[in-house]
C-alpha cells in the first residue's frame, strides 16, 4: 500500500464519532498529574473553571483507524501531536468527537520506511461548538512485516 | 505577565517536572492509558525498552503547565509536540522555552519548547501559540 492509494483511498472520510462526558472529577486527576497549578484549571471556584489545553489530547475514539483499513506494518510508534483550542471545555459538557484521517505522507529513516498518518479528531460539544482539533502523527513502518523478517 | 513585557529570545523559567513513577501512574489511570511500558520499569523492559516511559500527551501537558507559569492568565492557542525519543520515568527532565516570534495585531507570542533528559539531549521538541491580553 503506497501513500498516494490511500490519499486517495481514505483521507478526509469520517469513519468514528465518539462520546465523552467532562467531569469536574476528570480535570482535576488529569490537571494534579500533569502538575498544572493555574486556578483556572486546578480551581472549582474559578468563574473560568474548565480543562485545560491538552485535556482533550488524551481521548482515543472507538476506532483508531477506519474499518478495513490496511495493515501497515506491525511496528508503529507515536511521534507527536497537535492541539489547537476552539473553545473551552468545561464539568457537565458532553464532547463528541469526529474522527478522520487527515494526512498520509512518508519518510525514510535509519530503521526503513516510515509512513505517517494524521489521525484527526474535531471536538464539539453539546451545542455543537468547537472545543479543539487534535493531531494524531502516528507512524506504521511497512518494511517490518513478518513477511519482509522472514527474508 | 503582559504583552508589552515579552520580547524575542525572552526564556521560560527552566523547570524539573515530576515523572516519578507515582505521578505518571496517576496519569496514565486518568487518561486510560494504565499500561505496562508508562507504569513499570520490568514490563516496559520486556518489551525492549530501557524502563518505563512517559506517554506523550504527558509531556505535552507538562509543557503546557510551564506556560502557564511563565505567564498567568495567557491562553494557549496552539500546541504542537514531536516525540523524538522516549523520556523514562524516573529520570530528571528539564523543560525549556523561548520566545521566537511576536505578533503585536493578534497579541500572540510563538514559543519554542523542549524537554531534555539528564545527558542534556533533546527528547521532545513542541511549539505553541500563546495569546496575551
Amino acid at each position: 500500500m503506497d501513500v498516494e492509494a490511500i490519499k486517495k483511498n481514505w483521507l478526509n472520510r469520517e469513519f468514528d464519532v465518539a462520546e465523552f462526558p467532562i467531569t469536574q472529577e476528570r480535570i482535576l486527576a488529569y490537571v494534579h498529574a500533569c502538575g498544572e497549578t493555574d486556578p483556572r484549571f486546578s480551581d472549582p471556584e474559578h468563574p473560568e473553571f474548565q480543562a485545560p489545553p491538552t485535556f482533550t489530547a488524551q481521548y482515543v475514539g472507538r476506532r483508531i483507524l477506519p474499518r478495513d483499513f490496511p495493515m501497515l506494518g506491525f511496528r508503529g510508534f507515536d511521534a507527536g501531536k497537535t492541539v489547537v483550542l476552539h473553545g473551552p471545555a468545561r464539568p457537565g459538557d458532553t464532547l463528541f468527537a469526529h474522527s478522520k484521517i487527515a494526512d498520509a505522507y512518508e519518510k525514510t529513516g535509519r530503521s526503513g520506511r516510515m509512513v505517517f498518518l494524521v489521525h484527526r479528531m474535531e471536538f464539539v460539544n453539546q451545542k455543537d461548538e468547537r472545543v479543539s482539533t487534535v493531531d494524531w502523527r502516528m507512524v506504521r513502518q511497512p518494511d517490518q512485516e513478518p513477511e519482509k523478517r522472514e527474508k | 505577565m503582559r504583552f508589552e513585557d515579552i520580547e524575542i529570545g525572552d526564556e521560560l523559567p527552566a523547570e524539573q517536572p515530576d515523572v516519578r513513577v507515582e505521578r505518571v501512574r496517576e496519569f496514565a489511570k486518568t487518561a486510560g492509558m494504565l499500561t505496562g511500558r508508562f507504569v513499570d520499569h520490568q514490563k516496559a523492559r520486556e518489551q525492549g525498552l530501557p524502563g518505563a516511559i512517559l506517554p506523550g500527551i504527558m509531556s505535552q501537558a507538562l509543557l503546557a503547565a510551564v506556560i502557564h507559569r511563565w505567564a498567568p492568565g495567557c491562553a494557549i492557542q496552539q500546541i504542537d509536540t514531536v516525540f523524538r525519543a522516549p523520556i523514562l520515568v524516573d529520570s530528571h527532565p528539564t523543560t525549556r522555552g523561548v520566545v521566537t516570534s511576536t505578533d503585536a495585531g493578534a497579541q500572540t507570542v510563538d514559543v519554542d519548547l523542549t524537554i531534555e533528559n539528564e545527558a542534556g539531549e533533546t527528547r521532545v521538541i513542541g511549539t505553541a501559540v500563546v495569546r496575551l491580553d
